[in-house]
């Protein structure tokens, strides 16, 4: 086997990842291609929560995808456990799933419209080709449900009957169904209101402490994320800019420092001046072969124009890719 | 000076009532926050005060909407057409549904200041660009010309805002105008937005669920809850001493910078839906402090030791 490429105390190990998707290519149409996820190398430590926090396009979701292996990755590896994900076959792959689920953004199409809660609860186990006696399956649902905090009664209600908030309270039971010890949460709050977010939140956190989960918590929301992750992972236009030891660490990358200081405080004592961001993000399919930030970066030089900076150790497990950071 | 008074407006459309007892008012270059989670009935209100509710088959049912010293309601279509976009404009959530896609960029700006201040194409023109500009947007001759799919979602906004100061309106109503952007773009537009009302002495009635936002820029809040007042306040106020326990609970559900883990803990329960509202004070199913009277009787909207709030049981 080949978990020697296993680190430390890492669960997930990404290395040089790459995905590439390509449009066009029709009648008279040229081909073209973006890297939506572009030579991305991180770690997830072992029961922590490491955050992917980025703007739209920033290629957070498609590293999620690749991540659980629902994308396949163009270049790179990505290694769960000491297993090269690439290199297993379907049915090893189905096995290696019961280890590690997805929570989707939006609850009501991750869930069959025409399913019960409760047959969605045990449509994972009907996958994995586990059959259940009714007595099992009940005491089964009925874990589930009271472990997410909904009411038994819900079993027999179908999506649509409930709460945004409840339906995600499915999505993470049913994530949850095959006792799986890596998440991968794909801006599970996202479409939630604050009163609702704050409660998945803290479910999402009891249940890591209960069942000893690893996270990996995929998000936009800048303060969410300082607020629940152990390391923080700034990812813009597919590359990964820096990653933030712990929540307090004070960021150094200039576009780091930018989506910090975007982020409103909810203290009127502590208003901003906003400094304003030149141009706009390119696009996804231009090829930049300098920093990918340096066209509306305020400290660019014509070396972060020409050449890619690396992935630098500040020490202590602060990652920069910047030629000339904060100070 | 006051500019918009709202006195206890109800609205109904079919046999439900999505918003009861609606009071708050706008003086002239105040920005007022109208905060709420969905179904709190902010968009609504913001129907209510453009007059469009008849387009949605909405009907005032009680109360007042006073703008400038004239009453709305009841108010003949074709004298609210020549308020709207004059005089009180709209920015809308999505740039797209204020922009028609086949029409260059410009032209739609232009039509504005042509329509209602009655500028000549060339005065027009001159204008747009120089609005265009204030909104800093780089080679505004060439946005002019371009169209509503070759910007990107935080231009159109722009574009959008620049619109609605094209005939110097008193008041812009702007609903959750930064919602769909991203946070960098967001921090960049309300900066703009605020700079531009505050220049031109303009009131803005800025609604969002983004209790940031409104901390960032508005000088007095209005918190809805339910299609309810719940409280109404100058802005330091409903962050350092708020009211009612729904203000409170919806700031502690925000994680501040450098919060403990473990202590952000939402607000039990959800919003109920407007065809099972409880009885008495709506958000007493979610409420820490709830008693016996709060389940059966409606809390007034009462003034208490600074701004309002319907809440049997604040003592400050």
């Amino acid at each position: 086997m080949d978990a020697s490429v296993t680190r430390g105390d890492d669960l997930v190990t990404i290395t040089d990842l790459t995905r590439e998707f390509s449009s066009g290519g029709g009648f008279m149409k040229p081909r073209r291609t973006m890297r939506a996820v572009n030579n991305v190398s991180l770690n997830v430590p072992r029961g922590k929560v490491t955050g992917v926090v980025g703007e739209s396009g920033c290629g957070k979701s498609t590293l999620a995808r690749l991540v659980l292996r629902l994308l396949e990755a163009t270049e790179g590896t990505v290694v769960f456990d000491g297993k090269d994900l690439a290199k297993q076959s379907q049915g090893e792959m189905r096995k290696l799933r019961r280890r590690m689920q997805m929570v989707f953004q939006d609850p009501y199409s991750a869930i069959d419209p025409r399913y019960t809660i409760r047959r969605a609860l045990l449509e994972p186990f009907q996958v994995q080709g586990e059959a259940k006696t009714a007595a099992d399956a009940k005491t089964t649902v009925d874990e589930l449900i009271s472990m997410v905090g909904l009411s038994p009664r819900m079993m027999a209600s179908f999506p649509h009957q409930l709460s945004g908030g409840q339906k995600q309270r499915v999505g993470i039971a049913r994530a949850l169904a095959l006792r799986p010890s890596f998440l991968v949460l794909d801006e599970p709050t996202a479409s939630l209101d604050v009163s609702i977010q704050a409660q998945i939140i803290d479910l999402l956190e009891t249940l890591k402490a209960e069942l000893g989960l690893t996270y990996l918590f995929i998000s936009h929301d800048l303060s969410l994320v300082r607020y629940f992750c152990d390391r923080v992972v700034v990812m813009y236009l597919g590359r990964v800019m820096e990653i933030l030891p712990g929540a307090q660490a004070r960021p150094r990358h200039h576009y780091a420092h930018a989506l910090l200081e975007s982020n409103f405080e909810p203290d009127p004592t502590r208003r901003k001046v906003v400094t304003m961001l030149g141009g706009e993000i390119p696009s996804p399919f231009a090829t930049i072969p300098g920093c990918a930030f340096a066209a509306r970066c305020s400290a660019a030089s014509d070396l972060c124009k020409r050449e890619r900076p690396p992935l630098a150790d500040l020490g202590s497990g602060h990652m920069i890719a910047c030629h000339n950071p904060m100070d | 000076m006051t500019l918009l008074s709202v006195q206890s407006i109800s609205v109904s459309i079919g046999t439900l009532c999505p918003l009861e007892s609606i009071t708050f008012d706008i003086g002239k270059g105040e920005i007022l926050g109208l905060v709420g989670e969905s179904g709190s009935g902010k968009s609504l209100t913001a129907m209510c005060v453009m007059g469009l509710l008849p387009r949605i088959g909405g009907t005032v049912t009680k109360g007042s909407i006073v703008f400038d010293g004239r009453e709305l309601i009841g108010l003949p279509e074709i004298e609210l057409r020549r308020l709207r976009g004059k005089r009180i404009a709209l920015i809308s959530q999505n740039p797209m549904t204020s922009l028609d896609p086949i029409i260059r960029i410009g032209n739609q700006v232009d039509q504005v200041s042509i329509l209602h201040l009655g500028l000549s194409a060339e005065a027009a023109r001159a204008r747009s660009l120089d609005l265009i500009a204030q909104l800093r947007i780089p080679e505004p001759a060439a946005i002019h010309r371009a169209y509503p799919h070759q910007l990107s979602g935080g231009m159109k906004q722009r574009i959008v805002i620049a619109m609605a100061l094209a005939a110097d309106p008193d008041l812009i109503v702007a609903d959750e105008p930064t919602t769909a952007l991203d946070v960098t773009i967001q921090a960049q537009i309300i900066q703009i937005m605020v700079e531009l009302v505050r220049d031109r002495g303009l009131a803005l009635m800025l609604i969002t669920h983004d209790m940031g936002v409104v901390a960032q820029a508005c000088d007095r809040v209005v918190v809805l809850y339910a299609g309810r007042v719940a409280e109404m306040n100058v802005i330091g106020e409903i962050f350092a001493q708020p009211k009612h326990p729904y203000t409170r609970e919806l700031i502690r559900c925000i994680p501040r910078l450098g919060q403990e883990r473990g202590s952000l803990k939402g607000i039990p329960g959800a919003v109920p839906s407007i065809v099972d509202y409880p009885d008495g004070c709506r958000f007493n199913p979610r409420c820490g402090d709830a008693q016996e009277l709060c389940r059966n009787q409606v809390p007034a909207l009462e003034r208490k030791s600074s701004g309002l709030a319907a809440c049997h049981f604040s003592e400050v």
